[in-house]
């Protein structure tokens, strides 16, 4: 503990770092043996004073000890061995390349590519950078500068990621030295595009916990109290034949025959009809998820439609209409009437009342996501930096997001009407809306398996079309279909439990190995678009569910300050003045930003263990003296008495 | 309780105390009402203006509702939805308020309802007591404060909490405890004859001559010479002082006596330009009557321009320069030593918050929260700011409100390293707070001499301050004895509570770290090298005084003007600017660098945001006084058990009682 100084970056005064930054989580989480030196020498330079740093200084103990183990124990340090790899991860190549890290400049290192990651060590002396990229996260790669190109470093592979930043090497110009790492990174970064399996198909990892089994639909319904009298599940969908997107089991109004459904399906676009998320276990309001009806230009009806709509009105037995929130813009809902598609209309449906919620479409997202990343990596600005976070308008739309999630929970919970929501195809911004809005109606959802359960039922189940939107595999960068609506969702979930730090059981750890390994491709969990691709390809038999990993782990993952509570509505402040941005994410590869673990949590955990160990050795106490409680008056109190106090705190 | 008596003199507040019986109109208000102290008091609003203080109250001032007349920026009046009047001294009230509105300059918001049935008909009347009082209290140049009932009461003398270093005692104890050997206390100023805004007592070097600092301190901005601020455990010495006073013709002895109180005894000398790069007084009173603008319930700032609204405050801005310099100086201070010397031509502003700046960093002594208030109460309060001009209490022209800049600064700090802090954002708000509350003299006065005054603590020159000397008359004055660091006499125990760290972890700076002492670093001659710190860089002087005939030391013309940047052969082996300085010495552990990048600067929410209607509930995190409660509980019934079981199985190795008192 007491080596543990605590050093902020960034002061233009030259000193070393730990680099946590620039190592990836995963290596982290995988096996502790992976946990190397981690050891960096940052070399903050400001204008005014360039600086020749010698000084030295340590950081966190934890990774400090690794260190020590390695040099102590004498481990081997042949460099081959070092590289960490996964059981069904194979050596490809590896090759001396000069890293150009955009905080510490060129790194003279190695780097190994396997059909999994890209992993460099430094080979110089007074730096212990290590990188450790899984291929999955590689968006591009390019070649930077000609076999004739002058400069120093100028030849060489700029490849940019997924996860907020870029690496570049430069190799020798010789040889075309780069060709064969080109060749093999393109060829394991984009299995797709060269008939190879993703490699989430050959890991090999064993776990003690099945991810697989922690989402069942038929089971959470039940959480739920479905089916009821109002409420059904069908299997109409099995086959998937009523809609190729949706999940084989579906919950319907009871008075909705198949039939109904059929034609429900034809109204509505990729026949994604409107069918329950979620049931408030009191007013029975619910919150239904659709796509929008196929009115076109022509302002086309549906009866059946219609009728459906009023149907699922009726479950409850509310007077009041049908909430329908449209997650657009009003004029691009408008504009989609010229596809097919639009909304619904206050002359076809007398019984509702529609709402735009202003969220704008995929593509806007990406932009203004890219616009961070400018922002954030490598340079972070100084005294402009608050209005060019305004100009990528990140946190306007997050606001727009989780303003829209506030109305759907708030309707449902007080102004006791069921609402329902789509956007266009209803499996975008109507995933973050439902999800959201289940998260802060529902306890069950702020707990580590049941957000797991709703990332699978809300999101994987019902077509998020995560293979379009990350392009897993794929090498078409610049496809127009990619856009972080999944990220912009973990962002809103850690908005809120930035508002409510004790609301929720998992981390801010949790979120960001969600979000690492839905890049990664080392899980099943994000694969495909849908769950009859899914099903095609036999993931669940042939990958491992990144709830494998959580699980078996789960202290790692938990919040120390988690207060349970039942019934509990959140509604976060959907203000940009109570948004922030997530550095400890978007920002995380810059070694001078840094947040410090918050101690209290730590304190707050030991005490934990502290309070768990007592009651132990308590109830120790406790049962060995009753056993030999022969003499009563010995005793303050009977165990029985005494433990149920004990545990009234939490 | 009767309004009438509201306008019964200056000091007078307004407070509100929760209601007997809630209406149900003001459910929605009731969270403008928070303090933010984590504790949530729902329930608003009965009137009651009180005046003097109700002394049943278990603290004499400072509930969640009280509100003081002199931190009332703005009055409105408000009837049904539309009508809205602003409330001025003169202007009438022209309808019977539903409403008042009274918006804090410490950006508290207080919403204070008429209730139907209760207050509703006096409305008229107390809301222009409350107008009238106001007025007055701004037209009061001095405040005599507001008597505390309580500690009037009690008997016998008060301990202060902290040295308040009114007599040179504490001086003489502070001193020893910095461990600054070649430093003595000098009773130079004790008539305050050589300055009114310097404290009695201050700290010279052991060989200056009471006479010598005389001399020497004429020659300085309003007789602000050269005295220590705090000596580095290291050796170096970080000295503040006001300006040169050029107009004045020193002979050579005073020039000499001038060079060697700068110069400390160290041979390597660095003044700094403190209000170089630093904003000035009337940019950060710009800057915070922008921000406090902004931060307003009804701001017409769009939310989607919130941001960059922010940034165009420009706080954040300042806040951040002042941390980068403090951390440059730090550097100096630790990095070899020397004497550093913080130069602006007051020395009453930002001398200060450097100063504070810099110990905080370099000191974790001065991060505990007996540390810090005594940092606050020597480089401040018996430094002479000017709090009451500075807060714009006096209604002067000169407001600016340095003093809350750099409580901004610490909170910074605090969320860059929270282990390292003994004391919590609380204490930092209610220092906040305070600092317009008139209940002591702390930030009433001035000068020192001032407070002294009000005190009656020099009646004659020769009465000797006792510390026994609290028969103060009660009633309208102030009781001299008490500060600002009184803190359970205006804040209930479960919130002195709160304004410790529960994060805080002392063994994170254990006390090793600090370099040795160099042993005879005390050089007689003159220094060897002198240097200006100016815009990040350092250059070197050739004098360290600008009159002319100096004798100076470095003197090789007899111009005062940095030589150019770039090197001459002569200092091209020497060691200077900063770089291969700083290279060449390791920092010392203990010393804190803070990061100023655009999103480690922030936005002090808790304190600003705090008149906002949409105000988190939730937001802070369990206390962990909760488990510890529990966890003394269970060791209770431990220890009850054990002993009749296995007697040995107590000797645990970690003792369970330290690691829960610890956390306290």
């Amino acid at each position: 503990m007491c080596e543990t100084q605590a050093f902020f970056p960034g002061t233009g005064i030259c000193k070393e770092l730990e680099d946590h930054a620039l190592l990836l989580w995963l290596t982290q989480e995988g096996a502790e043996s992976l946990n190397r030196s981690f050891h960096v020498l940052e070399y903050c330079r400001v204008s005014s004073m360039a600086s020749a740093p010698t000084s030295k200084y340590n950081s966190h103990s934890l990774e400090n000890e690794s260190i020590k183990r390695t040099s102590r124990d004498g481990v081997n340090r042949d460099l081959s061995e070092a590289v960490p790899r996964l059981p069904g991860e194979t050596r490809i190549t590896d090759k001396e390349v000069i890293y150009i890290c955009p905080f510490n400049g060129p790194i003279k290192g190695r780097v190994y590519i396997t059909n999994y990651r890209l992993y460099l060590r430094s080979l110089e002396t007074d730096s212990a950078l290590i990188l450790d990229v899984p291929l999955g996260v590689i968006s591009r790669i390019e070649k930077m500068g000609g076999a004739t190109s002058r400069g120093e470093n100028s030849y060489g592979l700029d490849i940019t990621c997924k996860d907020m930043r870029n690496l570049r090497f430069a190799l020798k110009q010789e040889g075309h030295s780069r060709r064969d790492m080109f060749e093999i990174l393109t060829r394991y970064a984009f299995p797709l595009a060269h008939s190879l399996p993703i490699f989430a198909f050959l890991n090999e990892e064993k776990f003690n916990v099945d991810g697989w089994t922690v989402y069942n639909p038929v089971e959470e319904y039940r959480r739920q109290g479905l089916p009821n009298h109002h409420w059904r599940i069908t299997f109409i969908n099995k086959c998937y034949e009523l809609c190729d997107t949706y999940p084989a089991l579906l919950v319907v109004p009871y008075r909705a025959s198949d039939d109904d459904l059929r034609r429900v399906a034809t109204f509505r676009s990729r026949n994604r009809i409107p069918v329950l998320s979620w049931i408030h276990p009191e007013n029975k309001t619910v919150i239904v998820r659709c796509s929008q009806p196929l009115v076109g230009m022509s302002g086309k009806r549906n009866k059946d439609d219609e009728k459906y709509l009023d149907v699922i009105r009726e479950t409850n037995r509310q007077i009041s209409k049908l909430t329908i929130y449209d997650a657009r813009p009003n004029v691009n809902a408008v504009a989609n009437k010229a596809t097919g598609g639009g909304y619904e209309s206050d002359d076809a449906y007398h019984n509702a009342e529609l709402f735009f919620l202003d969220i704008h479409n995929i593509h806007v997202m990406r932009e203004s996501l890219k616009k961070v990343k400018d922002i954030v990596y490598p340079n972070v600005e100084e005294s402009h930096w608050l209005s060019s976070l305004e100009s990528t308008h990140w946190l306007e739309h997050i606001k727009l997001v989780l303003t829209g999630a506030i109305q759907v929970a708030d309707k449902v919970s007080s102004g006791k009407s069921s609402v329902l929501v789509h956007c266009s195809d209803g499996w975008d911004r109507t995933a973050q809306l439902t999800s959201l809005a289940m998260l802060m109606l529902d306890s069950f959802y702020r707990s580590i398996e049941g957000f797991e359960i709703l990332v699978q039922k809300e999101w994987i189940s019902f077509g998020h079309k995560f293979a379009s939107r990350i392009g897993h595999g794929d090498k078409n960068h610049a496809d127009a279909d990619r856009s972080p609506i999944f990220l912009q969702f973990i962002d809103c979930v850690w908005q809120m439990s930035k508002q409510f730090p004790t609301a929720f059981e998992f981390n801010e750890r949790f979120l960001i190995t969600i979000l690492d390994h839905l890049y990664s491709c080392r899980f099943g969990t994000f694969l495909y678009n849908c769950e009859s691709a899914r099903e095609k390809q036999k993931v669940t038999e042939r990958t491992i569910s990144l709830w494998s990993l959580i699980n078996s782990n789960k202290d790692k993952f938990k919040n120390p300050f988690y207060t349970k509570e039942i019934n509990r509505v959140l509604y976060p402040v959907a203000s940009m003045r109570h948004l922030e941005l997530w550095v400890n994410y978007y920002i995380r590869w810059n070694p001078r930003i840094k947040q410090q673990p918050n101690p209290v949590e730590q304190r707050y955990v030991e005490l934990l263990a502290l309070r768990d160990e007592y009651i132990q050795r308590l109830e120790e106490l406790q049962l060995a003296s009753s056993a030999k409680l022969s003499d009563p008056s010995t005793s303050p109190s009977g165990p029985s008495q005494m433990m149920p106090h004990v545990h009234t705190h939490f | 309780m009767e309004p009438e008596k509201c306008g019964g003199g200056v000091g007078a507040r307004v407070s509100t105390s929760p209601p007997r019986r809630r209406s149900q109109t003001w459910g929605s208000l009731d969270q403008s009402l928070s303090r933010g102290l984590g504790c949530w008091s729902p329930g608003v609003v009965s009137l009651a203006v009180t005046w003097p203080r109700d002394a049943s109250q278990e603290t004499p001032l400072s509930s969640e509702y009280d509100f003081v007349l002199v931190n009332i920026g703005r009055l409105e009046a408000v009837s049904g939805l539309s009508r809205v009047q602003l409330l001025r001294p003169g202007s009438p009230l022209k309808f019977t308020p539903e409403e008042i509105l009274i918006h804090g300059r410490d950006f508290r918001l207080l919403r204070v309802a008429f209730e139907a049935g209760g207050l509703e008909p006096q409305a008229f009347q107390v809301t222009m007591a409350i107008v009238r009082a106001r007025a007055q209290s701004s037209q009061a140049q001095q405040y005599a404060g507001i008597s505390l009932s309580k500690a009037g009461q009690s008997s016998g003398p008060r301990k202060p909490p902290i040295p308040l270093l009114e007599t040179s005692e504490d001086w003489e104890t502070e001193r020893k405890k910095q461990g600054a050997g070649s430093w003595r206390v000098s009773p130079v100023n004790e008539r305050f004859d050589v300055a009114t805004s310097l404290p009695r007592y201050f700290w010279v070097p052991k060989r200056t001559l009471d006479s010598e600092v005389r001399r020497a301190f004429g020659h300085f901005h309003q007789g602000r010479g050269p005295r220590l601020s705090w000596h580095h455990p290291g050796g170096s010495d970080l000295l503040r002082c006001g300006g040169f006073y050029t107009a004045s013709d020193p002979n050579k002895e005073d020039i000499r006596a001038v060079e060697s109180m700068l110069q400390a005894g160290h041979s390597d000398v660095v003044l700094v330009d403190t209000v170089d790069e630093l904003p000035s007084l009337t940019d950060v009173q710009l800057a915070h009557l922008k921000l406090r603008a902004l931060c307003l319930p009804d701001s017409s700032a769009a939310e989607e321009k919130w941001l960059s609204a922010l940034e165009g405050t420009r706080w954040l801005d300042y806040v951040r320069s002042c941390l980068r310099k403090a951390s440059d100086i730090s550097v100096l201070v630790t990095s070899r030593v020397r004497s550093v010397v913080l130069q602006e031509r007051g020395d009453r502003d930002f001398n200060g918050l450097l100063s504070s700046l810099v110990q905080l960093l370099s000191a974790p002594e001065a991060r505990t929260l007996l540390g810090f208030q005594s940092l606050v109460q020597r480089e401040w309060v018996a430094a002479g700011h000017p709090f009451l001009t500075r807060l714009g209490v006096t209604g002067a022209s000169e407001e600016a409100p340095v003093f809350l800049l750099f409580l901004d600064c610490v909170w910074q700090l605090l969320q860059q390293f929270p282990a390292e802090f003994e004391f919590s954002e609380f204490f930092l708000l209610a220092l906040h707070d305070s600092a317009r509350v008139p209940d002591t003299l702390t930030f009433l006065r001035d000068t020192p001499w001032e407070r002294g005054k009000q005190s009656g603590q020099f009646n004659s020159y020769t009465q000797i301050y006792t510390a026994g000397y609290s028969q103060l008359p009660a009633g309208n004055s102030v009781n001299p004895q008490l500060s600002v660091w009184d803190w359970d006499l205006r804040y209930s125990s479960e919130q002195i509570l709160q304004f410790h760290n529960p994060g805080y972890d002392p063994e994170h700076c254990p006390d090793s770290w600090l370099p040795r002492q160099q042993p005879n670093f005390m050089v007689s001659g003159p220094p060897s090298s002198v240097w200006l710190f100016s815009r990040g860089a350092l250059t070197p002087l050739n004098q360290l005084c600008p009159w002319r005939d100096s004798p100076s030391l470095l003197a090789v013309s007899s111009r005062w003007l940095p030589r150019p940047a770039i090197s001459s052969e002569s200092l091209a082996d020497q060691e200077w600017g900063l770089p291969s300085h700083w290279g060449a010495c390791p920092l010392p552990p203990g010393l804190l660098l803070p990061g100023y990048l655009g999103p480690q600067i922030r936005l002090w929410r808790r304190c600003y945001l705090r008149g906002r209607p949409e105000v988190q509930k939730g937001l802070s995190a369990p206390t962990i006084s909760g488990l510890q409660d529990e966890l003394s509980h269970l060791q209770e019934l431990l220890r009850k058990w054990t002993p009749r079981i296995s007697p040995e199985d107590h000797s645990e190795k970690r003792d369970p009682n330290t690691i829960v008192s610890q956390s306290r």
